[in-house]
């Protein structure tokens, strides 16, 4: 008796098998051993790495640089990141004083600390006293969104950290070289557009762990090589011939920065949910749509602008009134979801101050929700799959209405 | 078959076994189980059981696999590729009692490796549960090893406990302290029967704490393995005619029973539960979301 129906990814005949095996390998490399190879074959090049949520990847590719994502550690037992943080700090910032005091970083030539919250902040100052000969970068990016003010911040803070990481070693920014990276980056925004759209339109062909493990492989690759595997798997998931489950249709936010355990997102997907949409690896599509190139423009000016005028509404943005949660509805509607599900990391200050505001909009608008949180380390999941199982149930049976 | 009456399975796999039942019911209303099948796991891969008791089922149905409705899976069966939904553990067993006995408004869920108590109301919507903690000492896995342990066959253990004469409880907190007690009762020469009903005593008591901190009232239907076990449920009837700790619940009369097919409550409940899903599906007009099923159910089977 062969399975030849039903959720695609577990069948030795599976055509995505080979091309999910590759992205599971990058996307779980915490020795860097893909950065250091791409080292040797790039000598003299530097390779720059960053914290979520988002830093413009596309300006160090400019440069000729790698950047690579350092987006925690995992489930490795934390030892020497535990004693620089208080019991109520999120995970984080303690799995990355981990990798970088046991070494796996030390092929990086410098670091940027996107602002996202102060624990990343302190954590950028931190790095500064413990690895002093490195380039270690604080980019702060803008809260206020009119060009005039945020937007000539932030080219100024794009030229300051460009001009640091070229006085590293790294290629001056030029506006060639920024059109050029800028090109590839939009080619790799499309590729992701489209495994997005795979997964609303035939979930069962791209499960969100899939998608997961798709995206989080560019963080260690060129933008036109990410592509390249993306449109791997797009190919490769398309062909499958399985068929679509009766499962709820969720959104899943509030992981946008320290990210959920794999085994967390396959128990989401095992309770019955299918994964419509998600914040886990929101840096790769924080701004909608392509980032601009127009006649007359400077490159570096598109990629401000596309920041400050077309950035997601998002925890790690200030935005007033209630147009966050508006915002969250409208990309509930949508996909068509069902519900949403807030999965926040333990003490993560931006996702769960906004929760309360997101979770009382989709109240207003009757969407059914629940939340839970979690560290990247957590290897227990009964407790979040009897609660992601009781909500589908209670939104397939019930319309999401507490008995 | 009339157009309002839906032919649904539903497909259990639990940590000892797999149970299959196929249902003959109105969304789930005036049900009718058509067959069952119960495969034990023993060592072999969960999935290829699943298909295994499936295929059984439907021959003991005389049905085809293209001719269900809906196929439902619960328990530890969520990836069956010739199922179109799943649902979750503690709403199937809420239901399939339902099915069982309609009085039903806790559900005493004993398995081979935990015991929850559900509180449901009269639709199966669960309204609270318990569940013991982590420890084996209140399930299934805990009576089958101290049967091992005594060289009694499983099927004899609920026999043999209901003829003790002077039981003698063992610890009711560790299942490890627990088969200690069983190895001291052994050496000091205490009858296997007061064994086994020492121990239904022990899990028995547990069970009563969660029946009655779920705030259950009235019939609790016993399912899980568990359910098959008559020395289990007599202790647990004793259990709960003792004067409860709480004053509260000296009130409540609770009225404890199993039905021969509680052990398979939660396929019951996930075929009853099809039933709603596809009836529900075929309202709403979105019964295509699940096109290409029966094909996928004949070709795995």
């Amino acid at each position: 008796m062969e399975p030849t129906g039903g959720a695609p990814g577990r069948t030795a005949a599976d055509p995505a098998a080979d091309v999910l095996e590759k992205a599971r390998v990058l996307a779980e490399d915490l020795a860097l051993n893909t950065v250091k190879a791409w080292k040797q074959k790039n000598p003299g090049m530097l390779a720059i790495g960053h914290l979520p949520v988002y830093t413009p990847r596309v300006m160090f590719e400019a440069m000729g640089c790698l950047p690579v994502a350092v987006f925690g550690a995992g489930e490795i037992d934390i030892i020497k990141g535990d004693s620089y943080f208080q019991s109520y700090i999120c995970h984080i910032p303690r799995s990355t004083v981990e990798l970088g005091l046991g070494g796996q970083l030390d092929v990086l030539d410098g670091m940027v600390f996107p602002s996202i919250c102060d624990v990343i902040r302190n954590l950028g100052g931190m790095w500064k006293l413990m690895f002093p000969a490195k380039m270690s970068a604080y980019l702060d990016l803008p809260q206020n969104f009119a060009w005039g003010l945020g937007g000539r911040f932030y080219m100024g803070e794009l030229k300051r950290i460009a001009a640091e990481t070229e006085k590293r070693g790294a290629r001056p920014l030029t506006e060639e070289g920024l059109r050029r990276a800028i090109k590839a980056e939009n080619a790799r925004r499309r590729a992701l557009a489209e495994l997005d759209a795979l997964r609303r339109e035939e979930p069962h062909k791209a499960r969100a762990s899939e998608a997961y493990l798709v995206a989080r492989a560019g963080g260690v690759m060129l933008a036109e090589e990410h592509e390249k595997l993306i449109r791997e798997f797009l190919a490769a998931a398309r062909k499958r011939t399985g068929r679509p489950m009766d499962n709820v249709r969720v959104v899943v936010a509030g992981s946008f920065c320290e990210q959920p355990p794999l085994g967390l997102i396959k128990t989401l997907e095992k309770a019955g949910c299918d994964i419509l949409e998600d914040d886990f690896q929101l840096g790769l599509r924080m701004i909608d749509g392509d980032i601009e190139l127009k006649d007359g423009m400077p490159a570096l000016e598109s990629l401000a602008r596309a920041f400050t005028e077309r950035g997601r509404d998002t925890a790690s943005r200030y935005v007033p009134d209630d147009t966050k949660g508006q915002a969250l509805i409208r990309r509930v509607k949508e996909c068509k979801a069902d519900g949403v599900v807030f999965a926040a990391a333990s003490f993560c200050d931006p996702a769960l101050l906004d929760q309360p505001m997101l979770e009382h909009a989709l109240t207003r608008a009757g969407i059914p929700h629940t939340s839970f949180k979690f560290a990247e380390n957590t290897g227990q999941f009964q407790v979040i799959r009897e609660q992601a199982g009781a909500f589908s149930d209670s939104v397939r049976l019930w319309g999401g209405q507490a008995a | 078959m009339a157009e309002n009456t839906q032919l649904t399975a539903g497909l259990d796999a639990g940590s000892a076994a797999v149970k299959v039942a196929i249902l003959r019911s109105q969304a789930g209303n005036h049900a009718e189980v058509v067959a069952t099948s119960v495969q034990r796991i023993r060592r072999r891969e969960v999935a290829e059981v699943c298909r295994i008791a499936f295929a059984e089922a439907c021959q003991r149905a005389g049905v085809q696999p293209t001719a269900f409705d809906y196929v439902a899976s619960t328990g530890e069966a969520d990836q069956m590729d010739f199922a179109h939904g799943h649902f979750y553990g503690m709403t199937t067993h809420g239901r399939g009692a339902l099915v069982l006995d309609p009085a039903t408004r806790c559900v005493m869920d004993v398995g081979a490796l935990h015991a929850r108590a559900i509180k449901v109301d009269e639709r199966g919507r669960v309204l609270g549960h318990r569940m013991t903690s982590q420890c084996a000492s209140g399930s299934g896995q805990f009576v089958e090893n101290i049967a091992r342990y005594l060289g009694v066959p499983l099927e004899d253990v609920g026999a043999l406990s209901v003829t003790a004469k002077k039981p003698e409880e063992v610890s009711s907190i560790c299942a490890v302290l627990a088969e200690t007690d069983v190895i001291n009762m052994v050496s000091r020469g205490v009858s296997t029967a007061d064994i086994l009903k020492g121990i239904h005593l022990s899990s028995a008591g547990r069970l009563a704490r969660l029946i009655r901190a779920v705030g259950a009232e009235g019939t609790v239907l016993l399912t899980g393995g568990m359910a098959a076990d008559k020395g289990l449920i007599a202790a647990l009837k004793e259990s709960l005619s003792e004067a409860p700790s709480k004053k509260k619940d000296a009130a409540v009369t609770i009225d404890v029973h199993a039905h021969e097919l509680s052990p398979l409550a939660g396929a019951v409940g996930a075929a009853a539960l099809g039933a709603f899903r596809f009836d529900q599906l075929r309202r709403a007009g979105r019964w295509d979301v699940l096109k290409g099923a029966r094909e996928g159910a004949a070709a795995a089977v």
